[in-house]
């Protein structure tokens, strides 16, 4: 009994992890499934979400309230880094045009914001203190912290809203048609243009979003992107490139394995678990879990 | 695209022209100024303790320079030249490399986390350049190096050393230490405080370790850490996350689950004030850890005059260390009477310092090398949060306020 009270305290604790790690990853495969953009300046986003957050905390607002008001400027600061840098260089959704350009930009992005946050907002680590960080919900036996509940529970709600509005909303509608098939949408009279910069904005917005939550159990430094950069790529290859449901199961799967991972592992390889089963992910379904046949060539 | 392009041009000029006018390039040293490195990490994520280095170092240059700079060379001012090490061993060795080949440096410091520093100091060896660490892994004095001097008590010493104070102290409070755990990362200092532990220190007193879990920074969740704490109920815990989130996250589920057991940390990063904001100072109470050195009975002065000057809340040992390291390369030059880096290095070789600011930023209060270019005689303190401030509580002779065990 006591082995199934741990083994349930396990999955419990992994699903929690990773329900943000799904939120994160949702937005950089809504980017790259719409604007075909490896977007390595995601988790400086996230970064910057949980400063936002950090900030309207001290300024007396919960922080799970600050992570979802996040949302509309970093919406809006998406749109424009989408319309002032990256459409220079993503040549319409095309994959085979400008690849590196974009890498190249993402990333020099990626080294500019977390240096300027370095210089403006020195490297000092900051946390909200919440009374929520260090307590548990107790159900039974396993303990459910009870910052990671709630913030588990909020990304279920974005990932859910994010959902509704890609398969319910017109908007949604023409994101998917310019994802799919680029100039078969323009043809039908839609802007890929500002389709890209809507994806972009949402993404940013998202990962933001999912900063802003993290930020209510997790310090905030300048270089905190590095901690969860390469999960979030691994989630979205994982579930499958561009797939929205892909990226957030990607999400979770990460999270239970890595907790999995330490009835057999010592904690020093926490980490091998997950890349050992990326590994066989791309083995056996090359494609990501809920990644389509059709665009493997 | 090409409409667009002047416009993108003049952009980046502006950019460029508000940058060199914001941050201005450090002003050029005059002829026979005296130019020593500090390649500390400046980004990423152990930034803060670069930036709390670099406090202790400018502070020094400031007093040695309004006090007439280096006597032996007709008042020569000190320069500080600072290299970013980064987060990782490769950025800090090409930062040495850098700052050392550039120009002409006389002696060096850094690099705080003792994986950089067995790196940089390969590169001050083959450049013969002095380097002065405040690391505490063993291997950083075992290699035969000429060049390379080590403040701190080595992490061997200090495991034995925190061990018989920790020992001591349970027994005087009636609670004997009898289950122990080890938790913490595996960088340099941690593995090698862990390993003498481990291997013979624990047993040889009777102690069974109970927990022994060491993880990779970054940590994703500490629940698993702190179940097993809470299952076997050590009556002490040594405890070693130098990465600032992996420790907020374990001592938040220390907190989360109730466990009472007394925390022994391993090295100055547990007393930054950034965990007094994080955790608030209830939860941090009582929690001590063994550093290299720390503000010690006497010095109330000197830090009120380093806590007006950062803004900090207090002084710890990373900015003390550089301060005494900034001191003791002046010493040297001083007796070298030269800026030649091989000079500098036999001066501090033979140099036997008890008295002074340099001096005075160690404990005990004197300065002697062995041949390995370990301090002689360097003995740890016991720094313990009491009331949201770090206060040195062990040895006796040097606290700044009393021991107060855990309940």
């Amino acid at each position: 009994m006591a082995q199934v009270a741990e083994l349930l305290q396990y999955v419990a604790t992994g699903l929690l992890v990773g329900g943000v790690y799904a939120l994160m990853s949702i937005g950089l495969a809504l980017i790259f499934g719409v604007m075909r953009v490896v977007n390595f300046a995601q988790g400086d986003f996230m970064m910057l979400g949980m400063y936002l957050t950090y900030f309207y905390a001290l300024s007396g607002i919960d922080p799970l309230l600050g992570a979802v008001l996040t949302i509309p400027p970093f919406f809006v600061l998406g749109w424009v880094v989408h319309r002032g840098l990256l459409a220079r260089v993503t040549g319409g959704g095309d994959p085979q045009r400008q690849m590196d350009a974009q890498l190249i930009l993402t990333l020099g992005l990626s080294l500019v914001i977390t240096n300027a946050a370095t210089m403006i907002l020195t490297p000092t680590p900051r946390g909200i203190r919440t009374a929520y960080a260090t307590q548990a919900f107790a159900a039974g036996p396993i303990l459910l912290n009870q910052a990671r509940s709630y913030a588990f529970v909020m990304a279920l709600i974005l990932a859910a809203a994010v959902y509704v509005f890609l398969t319910r909303t017109d908007a949604g509608r023409a994101l998917r048609a310019a994802a799919d098939d680029p100039e078969a949408a323009s043809y039908q009279g839609i802007d890929v243009r500002a389709m890209h910069g809507l994806a972009f904005g949402t993404g940013i917005a998202l990962v933001a979003a999912a900063g802003g939550l993290l930020a209510t159990y997790y310090p905030i430094e300048p270089s905190v992107a590095g901690n969860f950069i390469v999960l979030m790529f691994v989630a979205v290859v994982l579930g499958g490139l561009g797939s929205i449901p892909g990226a957030f199961v990607g999400g979770l799967v990460i999270g239970l394995v890595q907790s999995l991972t330490l009835l057999v592992l010592p904690f020093q390889l926490q980490n091998t678990g997950v890349f050992i089963v990326f590994l066989l992910v791309l083995y056996l379904r090359p494609q990501g879990l809920f990644g389509r046949r059709a665009r493997a060539v | 695209m090409t409409r667009t392009m002047p416009r993108t041009l003049a952009l980046t000029l502006a950019l460029f022209v508000a940058a060199t006018v914001l941050f201005p390039p450090p002003p050029a040293p005059a002829a026979d100024d005296v130019k020593i490195a500090l390649v500390a990490p400046l980004s990423g994520r152990w930034a803060r303790q670069g930036q709390l280095k670099k406090m202790g170092a400018d502070m020094a240059i400031e007093e040695i320079n309004s006090q007439g700079g280096i006597k032996a060379l007709g008042g020569a001012k000190i320069v500080l030249r600072e290299a970013d090490a980064g987060d990782s061993v490769e950025k800090a060795v090409s930062a040495a490399q850098r700052v050392l080949t550039r120009e002409k440096i006389s002696a060096g410091i850094g690099s705080w986390l003792s994986s950089f520093t067995l790196g940089v100091t390969e590169v001050a060896e083959r450049l013969q350049v002095p380097w002065l660490t405040l690391s505490y892994a063993d291997s950083i004095t075992e290699r035969g190096f000429k060049y390379t001097f080590q403040t701190s008590p080595v992490s061997s010493v200090q495991a034995e050393q925190a061990l018989e104070l920790v020992t001591d102290l349970a027994k005087k409070n009636n609670r004997p230490i009898k289950k122990a755990a080890i938790v913490g990362d595996n960088t340099a200092a941690t593995v090698f405080f862990f390993k003498p532990l481990r291997e013979k220190l624990l047993a040889a007193k009777g102690i069974e370790l109970v927990v022994d879990e060491v993880w990779t920074p970054p940590l994703p969740d500490a629940t698993a850490i702190v179940q097993r704490i809470r299952a076997a109920q050590p009556d002490i815990v040594f405890y070693g996350a130098t990465n600032f989130p992996d420790s907020i996250q374990v001592l938040q589920k220390v907190k989360e689950f109730g466990v009472k057991s007394p925390i022994q940390g391993v090295g100055a990063w547990l007393v930054t004030p950034e965990y007094v904001k994080a955790l608030g100072k209830e939860m941090l109470d009582s929690i001590q850890t063994v550093v290299a050195t720390h503000p010690m009975k006497g010095q109330e002065e000197f830090v009120k005059k380093f806590t007006q000057r950062t803004g900090e809340p207090f002084m710890t040992q990373d900015p003390l260390c550089t301060y005494g390291h900034v001191w003791l390369i002046k010493e040297a030059i001083e007796q070298a009477k030269s800026t030649d880096p091989k000079a500098i290095r036999d001066a501090l070789a033979k140099i036997d310092l008890s008295s002074g600011p340099a001096a005075t930023s160690f404990y005990p209060n004197r300065i002697k090398f062995d041949e390995r270019g370990r301090r002689i005689g360097a003995t740890p303190l016991i720094v313990q949060w009491q009331g949201g401030e770090p206060f040195t509580v062990v040895p006796t002779a040097v606290a700044t306020r009393p021991v107060a065990w855990h309940k």
